[in-house]
């Protein structure tokens, strides 16, 4: 085996790699307009889009980095990935940098590494390398040991406090389980748990978590509180109408009613400076873009790729789903950003990586052909 | 190759695909219904809503208007002050920002949250409440530099009123204060924190002092700072008020009538137009503007004197003397007596069991109608007032302008008081008595008038019968409210004998007398006590001042077609003559001092 395949350079999937990367770009562009303060006095602020350029580029350099090896290595990875991970959390936990009230970020020195990404990562390996050792539907067993695996990173996350992520952690998870598929008995018993660990759940709670979903619910009891984002991201949404108030003069942002404009809410952004029209488009290309990587996952040949791709997308999917779902006020507010369009980081590095990971599988789908 | 071990048996399970694909069609379809529902079904709400977020109505305070005297002289003025304000939508936590106040400012925290509390339900959203008025410019700076940390806290430029005068015209101005809860229910134009007139001037005029408030648009972003603002509705200044006070003649019968507790009235008997208005003691009208505090409001409420007393037209006294002039008008219209009608005065009058004496205990002997004025002498008009009885000096009364408002632009007139046989009746339940004609005859009894009818009643009788108002506007023309119930004969009578009271050797008011100057005038001596059997004869100083008499005078002066009447009252005075007549001497001293004739100096100096 060659290191360097030609066919390794025709199986490159371009139009996965075209989908994201205009994604990023369309991230980027709204980030100016996020960015802009209109103000008296003209207070100039970090540039938001400046700094998410910078690290997409350090995400390219990641998302190579994901492509150049063969991904099968990564399964005899996994088990120690994973016990890196639940190291990284722990400390996290006991020294981690503590920003607005939130202890997520370990000091790397470069800069801060939001642990619960790279548990995302490395929790997806595991379970892939889980999910393809056998075939059929899973049984109660197979089941306990994919729970068991998912909730010693998500409690770990849980405690520093992000919800969101642990959620994610546990709805990637299930989204690979559901894509295997569950035993019809196991499926009727689940059925019945989840709605008696509801009252458990919201006992675990904190009380700004309790307050958001009852601002959820009913967001007019409070306008000024807890229910003050949801009102204020569907003005914004919604007084784009159809064509959008243009880029940068959209009021609802730059005179910072939004909040999280740059971060959970920059969707609110762009839909209230683009419209009804530059959303339709924004979707489409979303739905290309996950559509990529399913077809990558049909493609693959061997269940590891299979997984691993199918868990890629559910990390994108939940993520996507929960915070579109949350600017257009149909879910609960969980600061879970959208990948490749909200400022983050660690969220852009971690995207891009994964993208990697997906043309990587997608490259070498060849090997297994006659 | 390990690296391949599950590849040949690996199939992707065809299900499991078609539920990924089903999930991005899912998310698809309700992602793109929500941006529909949101951006076309209710898109243009929102964009409404939008444009609330940010744009905020203020209030633009309309200058109100200035007042001035007939000559031009500032008497009221606005002057720029500073008040704070706290925006509630615009706080995080309202009772630190209170706190904060109060440590900056020294202020009584308790009074400021009182303050917020009560302002509260009036406040629209987004509206600066007015917490703290009157800034000086040390806390002015304090607060300008903490608005970055404190985005709640606003600075609100309002003007403030001043009243250059002060004590010597807060009866007749009036003062402007913060609208209590009545009247911004009553006047839906007025909100917290808004200036209205409360009394005087500043009360009667309010609609067109006032002016209209303007409205401005302003520009914010989430924390309330302001971008930008535009004009909407500019405000339109109060209207200013020119004043039939002439504020050196004023200032000069301030002075004549200096410690005593009284008032005076100068007024052009021809168009009414009151030229000065003085009661004494006067408070500092500045005090009300910017609040007063329960201290000071007690001081003044209490104060025995009762300086915010306007006792030119809120206080009625029994007339004494001066209503003999009336009584005489009566008994010539109703021909009880012609002025050649003489009666023997022996120093009293008997009626049934009862004797009523007459000022001079020796008598005067006898009288007519002429010297019954000119000494005043009581048992003349006993006898006038028993002829005449209640049922005819009651209507001639007011008719003459007694018992009824004199219609000047002041609140709270008082009307003074004409007793009837009816009024008696619903007031005490009991019948006239015919001792009680006498009694109402020499001005006493139950008679109340306020000086301002009494120099009315004086104007008329030398400006041809016409009863008018007296008008404190300088460009208002003479408005004619009545007429005075007197043929032109006898009013001409009654002037003369007026004019005798001052040129005769015994009238009561010959100490005014003036050469080159048509004076007339009448005396009051208005008993407070009925019974004075125990002062008689006392010294003056020897009497207790609240047992002391009233003093009156009302008075006209002419010359060179100007004509002017002044009333002053002296409370606890003593005799009319005595105590009020310098002070009206000194007023018309002023009125017709004649500048040295420039041109007889020339002379004098250039005999060449």
């Amino acid at each position: 085996m060659t290191l360097v395949d030609r066919r390794l350079i025709t199986h490159f999937d371009w139009a996965l790699a075209g989908f994201a990367m205009a994604l990023f770009a369309v991230g980027v562009v709204n980030l100016y307009s996020a960015s802009g303060f209109r103000m008296e006095e003209g207070i100039t602020l970090t540039s938001f889009y400046r700094k998410q350029l910078y690290w997409g580029m350090i995400g390219l350099g990641g998302m190579i980095a994901f492509l150049v090896f063969d991904y099968r290595h990564l399964r005899m990875l996994a088990w120690p990935l994973f016990v890196a991970t639940v190291l990284a959390l722990v400390a996290t936990l006991l020294w981690g940098k503590t920003i607005m009230g939130a202890r997520r970020w370990l000091d790397l020195g470069l800069f801060n590494f939001q642990s619960s990404e790279f548990a995302k990562i490395s929790l997806l390996i595991l379970a892939a390398k889980l999910l393809s050792r056998d075939q059929g539907k899973l049984g109660w067993s197979q089941l306990l040991i994919l729970g068991a695996i998912g909730l010693v990173p998500a409690l770990l996350v849980i405690k520093q406090p992000d919800l969101g992520s642990a959620v994610t952690l546990l709805l990637i998870l299930g989204g690979m389980a559901m894509f295997r598929g569950i035993r019809g008995s196991v499926l009727k018993v689940a059925a019945l748990l989840v709605p008696a660990a509801l009252p458990l759940g919201w006992h675990l709670l904190h009380d700004y978590q309790r307050q958001r979903i009852l601002g959820f619910l009913d967001p007019g009891n409070d306008p000024l509180g807890a229910g003050y984002h949801i009102i204020q991201s569907q003005i914004a949404v919604g007084s784009g109408q159809l064509w959008g108030r243009g880029f940068l003069e959209g009021t609802q942002s730059q005179l910072r009613f939004l909040p999280e404009k740059h971060t959970d809410f920059a969707l609110a952004v762009f839909g209230e400076e683009w419209g009804f029209i530059g959303c339709l488009v924004l979707l489409i290309l979303i739905s290309l873009f996950l559509l990529s990587i399913i077809r990558t996952a049909a493609e693959a040949k061997d269940g590891f790729g299979c997984y691993l791709a199918v868990g890629i997308f559910f990390y994108f999917f939940w993520q996507i789903l929960i915070n579109i779902g949350m600017v257009l006020g149909l879910m609960p507010v969980v600061g879970i950003p959208l990948p490749l369009i909200s400022y983050g980081g660690t969220s852009t590095m971690t995207s891009f990586c994964l993208i990697g990971l997906v043309l990587n599988i997608s490259m070498r789908r060849f090997f297994f052909k006659k | 190759m390990h690296l391949n071990r599950d590849a040949e048996s690996h199939q992707s399970s065809k299900s499991g695909l078609l539920f990924l694909q089903l999930l991005v069609l899912g998310i698809f379809v309700v992602f793109t219904l929500r941006f529909w529902y949101l951006q076309l079904h209710r898109g243009q709400e929102f964009a409404d809503r939008a444009e609330n977020n940010r744009i905020r109505q203020q209030q633009v305070y309309a200058p109100r208007g200035l007042i001035r005297d007939r000559n031009g002289l500032l008497l009221a003025m606005n002057e720029p002050a500073y008040a704070l304000a706290i925006v509630r939508e615009d706080s995080r936590d309202i009772p630190a920002a209170l706190r904060r106040i109060s440590d900056w400012l020294d202020m009584d925290l308790d009074l400021l949250q009182e303050t917020f509390e009560k302002g509260r339900p009036r406040i629209r959203r987004f509206e600066p409440q007015i917490l703290v008025h009157s800034l000086s410019f040390e806390q002015l700076a304090t607060i300008e530099a903490n608005t970055v940390t404190w985005p709640e806290l606003k600075i609100v430029t309002k003007p403030r009123r001043f009243y250059p005068q002060g004590l010597l015209l807060a009866h007749v101005i009036g003062y402007v204060a913060e609208a209590n809860e009545q009247e911004m229910i009553a006047d839906p134009e007025l909100t917290l924190g808004d200036s209205v007139g409360k009394k005087g001037i500043e009360f009667t005029m309010e609609r067109t002092l006032r002016g209209s408030k303007g409205l401005r648009q302003v520009d914010v972003d989430v924390a309330g700072r302001q971008l930008g603002t535009t004009l909407l509705i500019p405000p339109e200044a109060g209207g200013d008020v020119r004043l039939s006070i002439d504020l050196e003649l004023q200032e000069f019968v301030d002075q004549a009538l200096g410690e005593h507790v009284g008032s005076v009235i100068v007024m052009e008997a021809d168009t009414g137009q009151v030229l000065a208005l003085v009661s004494k003691p006067a408070f500092d009208n500045n005090m009300f503007v910017s609040g007063l505090s329960h201290a000071d409001w007690a001081l003044l409420r209490d104060n025995p004197a009762h300086p915010l007393q306007n006792r030119a037209i809120q206080s009625a006294y029994p007339p004494g003397s001066v209503f003999k002039l009336v009584i005489a008008g009566a008994a010539l219209t109703h021909r009880i007596a012609a002025p050649t009608d003489r009666v023997f005065c022996s120093g009293g009058l008997r009626l049934g069991n009862r004797l009523f004496r007459c000022w001079q205990r020796s008598g005067h002997g006898w009288m007519d109608m002429n010297q019954g004025l000119v000494q005043s002498c009581d048992v003349y008009f006993y006898t006038l007032g028993d002829k005449l009885g209640v049922d005819r000096m009651h209507p001639h009364s007011v008719e003459s302008g007694f018992g009824v408002r004199t219609g000047i632009d002041l609140p709270h007139e008082s009307m003074g008081l004409v007793p009837s046989r009816d009024w008696k009746r619903r007031r005490f339940n009991e019948p006239w008595h015919g001792g009680e004609n006498l009694n109402m005859s020499i001005g006493q009894g139950y008679m109340l008038t306020t000086p301002l009818q009494v120099a009315r009643y004086t104007a008329a009788l030398i400006n041809g019968g016409r009863l008018l108002k007296p008008q404190l506007l300088a460009d208002a023309s003479p408005d004619i409210l009545g007429e005075l119930p007197l043929q032109a004969g006898y009013r001409e009578f009654l002037v003369q004998t007026m004019v005798n009271t001052v040129e005769e050797s015994r009238g009561t008011a010959r100490r005014i007398a003036k050469p080159g100057v048509r004076l007339g005038a009448k005396t009051g001596t208005a008993q407070v006590v009925r019974l004075m059997s125990e002062f008689e004869r006392a010294d003056l100083k020897d009497i207790p001042y609240h047992f002391r008499d009233h003093a009156w005078m009302n008075s006209f002066g002419q010359r060179d077609g100007r004509s002017y009447v002044i009333t002053a009252m002296v409370e606890h005075g003593g005799g009319g003559g005595s105590t009020a007549g310098p002070i009206i001497k000194s007023i018309y001293d002023y009125l017709f001092s004649d500048p040295l004739p420039p041109l007889e100096m020339d002379e004098a100096r250039d005999p060449g």
